[in-house]
């Protein structure tokens, strides 16, 4: 065998090694986002019937539970909760995880900055079961003389405004919309951060002595001129962190509690997530068919929020 | 009265951040910093003095016992432990190679305008909700899984719900995580180093090979943060997982617990025992301990490696 052939050969042998190798990985990154489709075709496979069997879309969003007994229902309680306790934690969770991720982001030279971004980093990715075990442990705590010295005077002194105020503020139970909330903040808080550290992180040196010179204090100059400049991250994080907490279960299991009627948020309220992980575990088929039309909504609220800040960011 | 003061000054505490933002930038700027750091304080701190009581009375043994029995008020966490082990270890057996496939599908094989789409692919499998991963294990990979297992190897799994399932659905959930940190390394390596490895004639798979070769730091740094990710996870792993709190298993195809499953599914009847609130915050210290550990080695790695 000439040595031209003995080298053609090995090219052709590393030809197919590079060939199988790729097709491997293609094979393995396929895997990962395989399931994905199957996961979406199922959820609305089985949920789109069961909103069907269980009284049409309407009755579904609006309605209450089915009882184990019960041919019809729906979810109106739990997007209610889902809706303001999302609300309320993404709110927050702007409001300081913007200021902190500039922070962060900004002032890299400061000690303490790089202790706050470590301290953001750990809790990003921190078990979300634990932050609402430690929401519940602070509420627990202070519940009963935060009803005796403060919402009890308040929820009198407001009473004449009329009786809708109290399904908002008011003496609060042990579980209530509002510890759901500051659990879900908590989650937010630190992505909300994390993505406008590396925004801001990224802003160019010119572009930031220009904003410097022209901004006159360093406040505009950091949330005036450059927020221009990193808007459209911040917002793609606003939004992809609100479809986030949108689809959190751990964090409201002892906060928000659940909840099968429309109850004042003041006491335990009703979640999607906690909906669907209460009535897939019953035994009974109706219970578990309203579990799937509740993923299907849960899985469209949240693909909405997914796709448009895609589109936008 | 602590409790008390604790939430009824947090108001004025972030007005007091808001105002500083406008008078003295930098001082308004570390209030918000001190925030951070005061919560994981404060959550620490208070799992210490939540989980006091069993750990004055048993000591470290709640931690090495395996018996959870509340009949007893006995009760130790160790089974829960070797099951947040043995699911972590199938996860990311599983969820390594398959982030690897990710960054070289989406980085060498893709065609450009592709690999956007295929991106987000990736990162939605990151945003969806638990309890729909959860949903579709209890009812479709936990079945498929046991015929599967049970037709290649007769009777090995017991139940469609084990730490095997466990593990498997985790490696799913926890992909896009280690995948998000090797894509960031893999886009950064230089390019008169890729023009390198092509000069010297390597085929695409030789090149892939060599770049993770380079961008090994992510790689580590991935998979610690995805480790953190399997442990720490919650409502799905709980519904796949079996929920037998109280035997003692290193059987993957037999029902098992983990420490945060235990925490969901036995939380709610907690409050009628004595020293079941304290030994779940024992645990709920132990999960704590564990991320920050595992983070802080992520982060260095990742950090000490930067390109």
């Amino acid at each position: 065998m000439t040595a031209e052939r003995k080298a053609k050969d090995i090219t052709a042998v590393r030809m197919v090694i590079n060939w199988l190798g790729l097709g491997l990985f293609a094979l393995l990154g396929v895997a990962a986002v395989a399931p994905l489709f199957l996961i979406i075709g199922d959820v609305y496979i089985k949920g789109i019937d069961a909103i069907n069997r269980l009284g049409g879309l309407w009755h579904f969003l609006t309605g209450l539970p089915p009882t184990p007994y019960e041919e019809s229902g729906g979810i109106g309680p739990m997007l209610v909760g889902t809706f303001y306790m999302t609300a309320l934690g993404a709110l927050l969770g702007i409001a300081v995880g913007f200021p902190l991720g500039v922070y962060i982001g900004e002032m890299r030279r400061e000690k303490f900055a790089n202790v706050a971004r470590a301290g953001v980093n750990v809790l990003v990715e921190f078990p979300t079961i634990v932050v609402g075990l430690f929401v519940y442990a602070v509420m627990s705590l202070a519940k009963e003389d935060l009803n005796l010295y403060l919402l009890d005077p308040l929820s009198r002194a407001i009473s004449p405004v009329g009786g809708w105020i109290t399904r908002f503020i008011g003496p609060l139970d042990g579980y209530n919309a509002y510890a759901g909330a500051a659990a879900l903040s908590i989650i937010m808080i630190p992505y909300v951060a994390l993505i406008t550290a590396s925004a801001y992180a990224s802003i160019e040196q010119p572009l930031r002595e220009a904003a410097y010179a022209i901004g006159g204090r360093e406040f505009n100059a950091l949330f005036v001129v450059l927020r221009k400049a990193v808007s459209r991250a911040v917002l793609t994080a606003a939004l992809l962190g609100t479809a986030k907490i949108a689809g959190e279960t751990a964090p409201l299991l002892f906060t928000a509690f659940g909840n099968f009627y429309y109850g004042p948020f003041t006491g335990p309220t009703a979640a999607v997530p906690l909906w669907i992980w209460y009535a897939a575990q019953t035994p009974y088929e109706v219970q578990i068919a309203s579990a799937y039309g509740a993923a299907a909504v849960l899985l469209t609220i949240i693909l909405t929020i997914f796709i448009i800040a895609r589109i936008r960011g | 009265m602590l409790g008390f003061l604790l939430v009824v000054l947090l108001i004025p505490y972030l007005i007091a951040a808001y105002g500083l933002l406008f008078v003295k930038l930098r001082w308004g700027l570390r209030l918000f910093g001190a925030f951070i750091v005061a919560t994981i304080g404060l959550l620490t701190a208070m799992f210490l003095v939540e989980a006091y009581p069993i750990i004055a009375r048993d000591g470290v043994a709640v931690f090495l016992q395996t018996g959870w029995d509340p009949v007893r008020e006995s009760y130790g966490v160790l089974q829960a432990l070797t099951g947040t082990v043995l699911t972590s270890a199938v996860a990311m057996a599983l969820a390594m190679p398959m982030a690897l496939g990710v960054a070289v599908t989406i980085n060498e094989i893709l065609p450009t305008r592709w690999r956007g789409v295929f991106g987000s692919l990736v990162d939605l499998t990151a945003t969806m909700p638990t309890v729909i991963y959860g949903l579709w294990g209890l009812f479709v990979l936990g079945p498929t899984l046991h015929s599967l297992v049970n037709t290649l190897a007769r009777d090995t799994m017991t139940s469609p719900y084990t730490l095997f399932t466990a593990g498997v659905l985790l490696a799913i959930m926890i992909t896009p995580y280690a995948a998000a940190v090797i894509r960031e390394g893999y886009a950064l390596v230089p390019k008169p180093v890729e023009e390198a490895i092509y000069a010297v004639g390597a085929t695409r798979f030789e090149a892939a090979l060599i770049k993770l070769r380079y961008v090994k730091n992510y790689i580590l740094g991935g998979f610690f943060l995805a480790l953190g990710r399997a442990m720490g996870e919650t409502v799905a792993v709980a519904m796949v997982v079996g929920g037998n709190f109280s035997r003692f298993t290193t059987n993957i195809f037999e029902s098992g617990i983990t420490i945060s499953s235990l925490i969901a599914l036995q939380f709610p009847n907690a409050a009628s025992y004595q020293y079941m609130v304290p030994a779940l915050f024992a645990g709920a210290l132990l999960l704590t301990l564990f991320g920050v550990a595992i983070n802080a080695v992520a982060i260095y790695i990742i950090q000490r490696g930067q390109i």
